[in-house]
């Protein structure tokens, strides 16, 4: 073995200019491949932490109950079912946060525009006072006062609206009636308007007010999980134990779980009994996005697979014509006592190496040009859901770039399998051209 | 007693629609430790002769005999053993490995199939043979850092490495320059008589098959006299 490892390698080097050609092909192969992988698996990533971000959880609790009028109004009160299940999974539950939400007509002079707002307890959710990007003013002013908003700042524009001043919020209570709450602008922040996933955040007591809840009262429950890929396991538990509200109902129970539904009041064709649950998870809103990014995936799939049909096409050719520049040098192993297979062996062992090593350096440019892009900052607006703090991320799954390996290294074993053949079935006599 | 014997062999090759008989019922022994010189004009059958006792070409017709074996309907695989256990070849253009030193090259029949001598004795041997061709400030030379001449050394040194019973060696001074051609030969005598292995070579220089122990004449595919 270590005779024909020893041929083998010395032998992809007596042709360099060749060997290098080739292993570049190789390597354009794999750094192709591990940069759309990196890309779309970060990208992945970075969007399922910023949705989270956005709606506040990993798993969304809301709950609904009917009123005498046959009314379906969004709150959650203390449950002890819920407070068990909280308890119990508690090792698993990283924070929870719980909030009131409506979808109100922001005022301001004569300009107005609708807009998502999330009663939220900003003392409680850390995470969102750390993952929020203030343009301007700070979330701590908010925190002052009561009566205090953070605006996105693509509303702030639209109503041409200043840090200091007064909006009013034009919203419909839990009952239907209609109400307005005056606040006082003390932060911009950044959002993601193009998605819509803009929402401006106020107080949950003061919003449950002007909703007509009691002040210690909320709409959903969020939980963020220590492990995300939990998240799907947990909202089985809680579908178990919950009284759920039925499926199809009314509109759609999971738009209305992430706030981008008719919160505050609906009605129910068949009115039940007390409080029901919709349980929701980040994944569950991230399959439409899994999808596009499965298709990003597949397209790159498709390069790899065109690559590597260029890279069998160059390997077959040039292991061809490489049996045919040796075939003395065969000729003289199998008088010497070489046998076919050990012939082909070297062959194999020259196409292998040249698989790793060009899959060794396309990995290696890939993660040189992750590590230079990665640093790089990107202000375009419409981008920053996929970025992680305006940067792009890139992620490699370790199981994925073996694979990848695999797959070079079977491709080049292939392609040089024929030429390799050949060689071994070459007879002495025609390999050495007919005399010792 | 002979170690190569050939009876009533025919080769014929086949050239399209022609049949050009190359060897033409050619019978020969040829003893243990001989010193056998294949003379004869180019076309003679020399090389094909060498091809067949090298077990790397069959007769159309007849038997070739190593070591009291007759060759006919070996396997492929029979043949490379055979060919590695017993024989040792010397090309006319010495057919080095390139990518190998002289070492390596030396060494390379030691690492096809199984080991014939343990670690120790392979050292002690690989020196001795690097000694004797003249070579121990060359071993880590490539081929093409060598001389012809040097380069033949080589190849005698790997022919020699598996402690052959036969040596085969087709026109070996042909691509040197005759000085350096008879030291070739004079080496490979040397070695005959040190190791008692037998050599038989091709050649049509007559200073050289003046070397000879024996010599077995060609013409036109058959045997001349038998000396």
């Amino acid at each position: 073995m270590r005779t024909v490892l020893k041929t083998a390698v010395r032998s992809v080097f007596r042709q360099k200019r060749r060997s290098l050609l080739l292993a570049g092909a190789i390597a354009f192969g794999m750094l192709m491949i591990t940069l759309m992988n990196g890309f779309t698996e970060g990208m992945l990533t970075n969007v399922r932490d910023n949705l989270s971000h956005a709606l506040g959880g990993h798993v969304f609790v809301s709950g609904q109950e009917i009123t005498e009028t046959g009314r379906v109004v969004s709150r959650i009160d203390f449950d002890d079912r819920l407070q068990t299940l909280l308890e119990t999974n508690s090792a698993e539950i990283a924070s929870i946060t719980r909030r009131s939400q409506t979808f109100g007509t922001v005022v301001f002079g004569s300009r107005q525009s609708a807009q998502m707002l999330y009663g939220v307890d900003f003392q409680a959710e850390e995470r969102l006072r750390t993952s929020v990007a203030v343009t301007a003013g700070s979330l701590e002013a908010v925190m002052e006062d009561d009566q205090a908003i953070a605006l996105p700042d693509s509303l702030a524009q639209r109503l041409g609206v200043e840090l200091g001043e007064t909006v009013l919020i034009r919203l419909d209570t839990v009952t239907g009636q209609r109400n307005v709450g005056e606040f006082w602008v003390r932060a911009f922040i950044e959002d993601q308007a193009e998605l819509g996933m803009s929402a401006a955040f106020g107080h949950r007591a003061y919003v449950n007010t002007l909703l007509n809840l009691p002040s210690d009262s909320y709409q959903s429950l969020n939980l963020f999980l220590h492990d995300l890929f939990a998240a799907d396991k947990m909202a089985d538990q809680f579908r178990d134990v919950l009284p759920l509200r039925p499926v199809g109902e009314d509109g759609d129970d999971q738009a209305a779980a992430f706030g981008f539904g008719p919160f505050g009041q609906q009605q129910a064709p068949e009115p039940w009994d007390g409080i029901r649950f919709t349980i929701a998870t980040i994944n569950d809103i991230m399959e439409p996005i899994e999808a596009v990014v499965l298709v990003l995936d597949r397209l790159s799939l498709g390069v790899f697979a065109v690559l590597l049909v260029i890279i069998v096409v160059g390997i077959t050719n040039t292991f061809r014509m490489i049996v045919l520049e040796r075939t003395k040098e065969i000729g003289t192993m199998r008088a010497l006592g070489m046998q076919r297979p050990t012939v082909r062996r070297i062959f194999l062992a020259e196409a292998a190496f040249l698989g790793l090593f060009g899959g060794v350096v396309g990995l290696g440019l890939a993660l040189g040009a992750m590590t230079v892009v990665s640093r790089l900052t990107v202000a375009e607006p419409g981008l920053q859901f996929f970025l992680a703090q305006g940067r792009f991320t890139f992620q490699l799954v370790p199981q994925v770039v073996l694979l990848h390996f695999a797959i070079l290294t079977f491709v080049c074993l292939a392609s040089a399998y024929w030429p390799a053949r050949s060689a071994a079935d070459l007879p002495p006599i025609k390999a050495l051209g007919g005399h010792l | 007693m002979s170690i190569v014997e050939l009876r009533d062999v025919h080769k014929v090759y086949q050239l399209g629609k022609t049949q050009v008989p190359a060897v033409r019922g050619v019978s020969l022994q040829i003893d243990v430790g001989d010193f056998v010189s294949i003379t004869g004009p180019s076309g003679s059958g020399k090389s094909t002769i060498l091809n067949m006792i090298g077990c790397i070409d069959t007769p159309t017709q007849g038997e070739v005999y190593i070591q009291g074996q007759c060759t006919s309907g070996l396997k492929d695989r029979q043949l490379t053993v055979l060919r590695h256990r017993t024989l040792g070849f010397i090309f006319q253009s010495f057919n080095l490995i390139p990518v190998l030193n002289v070492l390596e090259n030396i060494e390379f029949p030691l690492l096809l199939g199984k080991p014939i001598m343990d670690s120790g004795a392979k050292k002690d041997w690989l020196e001795y043979l690097v000694e004797a061709v003249g070579l121990h400030e060359h071993i880590r030379h490539r081929p093409s850092e060598l001389s012809g001449g040097q380069r033949q050394r080589v190849a005698i040194a790997r022919a020699l490495v598996t402690k052959p019973h036969i040596v085969l060696a087709d026109e070996p001074t042909a691509n040197l320059d005759s000085k350096t051609g008879q030291s070739i030969v004079e080496l490979m005598h040397k070695m005959n008589e040190e190791l008692n292995t037998t050599f038989i070579f091709s050649t049509h220089d007559p200073s050289i098959v003046s070397m000879a122990h024996h010599v077995i004449p060609l013409l036109d595919g058959q045997v001349v006299s038998q000396p």
